[in-house]
């Protein structure tokens, strides 16, 4: 754990200027001191007034000599190193209480895991996309130059990459506007309008989507409470299902595509109030329209109705 | 002063309710509401919807005289709408009628004309169900039933699905798509308006009016 912050940091000069600072500061109370007592008694005016003077110089010089060895000292301090792995979660090493909460070590324990895994995990589904588990006879991507490459890391995807895919599949569908805000650091949260039936509220972590909330199209997505007056039970149910689809959707080293598949899926709510159950031909059951869209086919079928 | 306030409008369909063959019209209300229950709907609490008639005073002989009906619904009760019948109309603050009062010169208020539909209020999933008795001159005239669909604004998208659920509780009184939606010039699928819901309300109790003329044989 030391060793993170303390890179580019000069241990010995550190204690040295550590030093030098006292010594600055005995030497500037001197001088203050040295100001309040006055002149020392002594046989005449002009003999006090020099040793006065000669005393005040010397305090002066000790006070300059000791800024110099800081200023020398400081330059070779070094400072620690510009990109904390952790950007402000780095500031929690700073907590002088390690014993009773240890957090920093734990997270950086936890990310070191996770970076691990995910490491694993990209190395084991090359692996296995090689030998193609389909029993069909058409292999497919088995030559060792169609192999997907393995991203270094799809969770940190620069910002204009993730503007650029998002702008793309927005331009794909006309019916389907989406506006991209970051309010909080590099995370995308995308408002989603579809037609004039139903808002999504779609939050990114880099390309890959972490949550959705439906609302409706009258209502307002802007205000910060974000309360609604009725619960729209229709809406709480299109949420649910998009959470389900968002699990669904899950492709580590393609995530457009999975962003496109799951855009896609949405869209197919266009007509949510026009379309009877693929099932029982009903429009309504149990009070809410054909809410479930096949992740397939994108048929709609009531909630009851898709077993 | 008038100021326009911000509502949020859904899909409104009013309808009358013819009265029950040799039932009363408190009884058949209690059909409904039995109805209702049996299908699952909550009750949640009381609505009423009232209406009054201004004339015109002032015009040139030969014209007919314009009304201007002044309503006010227990959904928005810090409001008026006021609108002429197939005319504009607009929403201003509760002190339109204050406004009307000062404008006795210009607009003579018709008192014996004063029509309100009041009733309980009931919710099923997302939609809302009002059902009221229609009264003029204190004496139930007809039934009044508007079912509101929170959760669509587009009329021409979720009509089927209204007249689904009106069907399952209201069988064969079911009305059509209200003209309000098709006589607009955007079309059915233009988003709603606040005044469509009172527009709908407005014809209902023209009707009614109408009727209370046929039962007085004549006599006004």
């Amino acid at each position: 754990m030391a060793d993170v912050m303390n890179v580019g940091v000069n241990l010995e000069a550190f204690s040295q200027a550590i030093n030098a600072i006292q010594a600055l500061r005995s030497s500037v109370t001197r001088v203050f001191d040295s100001l309040k007592d006055g002149m020392k008694n002594k046989e005449t005016l002009e003999g006090r007034e020099k040793v006065f003077i000669t005393e005040f110089q010397d305090n002066l010089q000790s006070v300059n000599r000791d800024l110099n060895e800081l200023e020398r000292l400081s330059t070779l301090v070094g400072r620690p190193s510009e990109s904390h792995p952790l950007h402000n979660s780095g500031l929690l090493s700073l907590d002088p209480v390690q014993d009773k909460t240890p957090l920093y070590s734990q997270l950086l324990q936890a990310y070191k895991w996770s970076n691990k895994l995910q490491y694993h995990a990209g190395l084991a589904s090359s692996l296995l996309n090689q030998q193609s588990l389909k029993r069909s006879a058409n292999q497919m991507g088995t030559s060792a130059k169609r192999r997907p490459k393995v991203q270094p890391s799809t969770l940190a995807l620069p910002t204009q990459y993730v503007d650029d895919v998002i702008s793309r599949i927005g331009r794909m569908f006309p019916d389907m506007s989406i506006e991209l805000f970051r309010p909080n650091g590099t995370s995308a949260v995308l408002l989603v309008t579809l037609g004039k039936v139903l808002k999504a509220i779609v939050v990114m972590r880099s390309l890959f989507i972490d949550r959705t909330i439906v609302r409706g199209y009258h209502e307002n997505v802007y205000s910060e409470d974000g309360k609604v007056k009725h619960i729209i039970t229709l809406h709480v149910q299109v949420t649910d299902h998009a959470t389900t689809a968002l699990l669904h959707y899950q492709l580590p080293q393609m995530p457009d595509v999975v962003v496109r598949s799951f855009m896609t899926w949405l869209r197919s709510y266009i007509k949510l109030f026009q379309t009877p159950c693929q099932r029982c031909g009903k429009y309504l059951q149990e009070g809410l329209p054909p809410t479930w869209r096949d992740f397939r086919t994108l048929e709609a079928f009531h909630d009851t109705c898709r077993q | 002063m008038v100021c326009v306030c911000v509502c949020v409008c859904v899909c409104v369909s009013v309808c009358q309710v013819p009265v029950a063959e040799g039932k009363s019209v408190q009884q058949t209300v209690d059909m409904l509401h039995k109805k209702l229950e049996q299908l699952g709907a909550v009750k949640q609490g009381n609505f009423w919807v009232d209406c009054e008639t201004y004339q015109a005073t002032g015009n040139a002989t030969g014209q007919p005289t314009k009304l201007l009906y002044v309503m006010h619904n227990s959904e928005t009760p810090l409001s008026s709408m006021a609108l002429f019948e197939g005319g504009p109309g607009l929403t201003a603050d509760a002190n339109f009628d204050v406004l009307m009062v000062k404008l006795k010169s210009h607009f003579q208020n018709a008192k014996g004309h004063k029509v309100e539909s009041r009733g309980t209020r009931y919710r099923y999933c997302d939609f809302l169900v009002k059902i009221g008795t229609v009264a003029m001159s204190s004496s139930a005239r007809g039934i009044s039933v508007e079912v509101e669909y929170c959760a669509c604004v587009i009329p021409g998208d979720c009509w089927n699905l209204m007249k689904e659920f009106m069907q399952s509780f209201l069988g064969s009184s079911t009305p059509e798509l209200p003209a309000v939606f098709t006589s607009k010039a955007e079309g059915l699928y233009a988003p709603v308006d606040c005044m469509d819901t009172m527009s709908q309300y407005l014809e209902l109790f023209g009707k009614v009016r109408k009727q209370q003329v046929l039962a007085g044989s004549g006599v006004r």
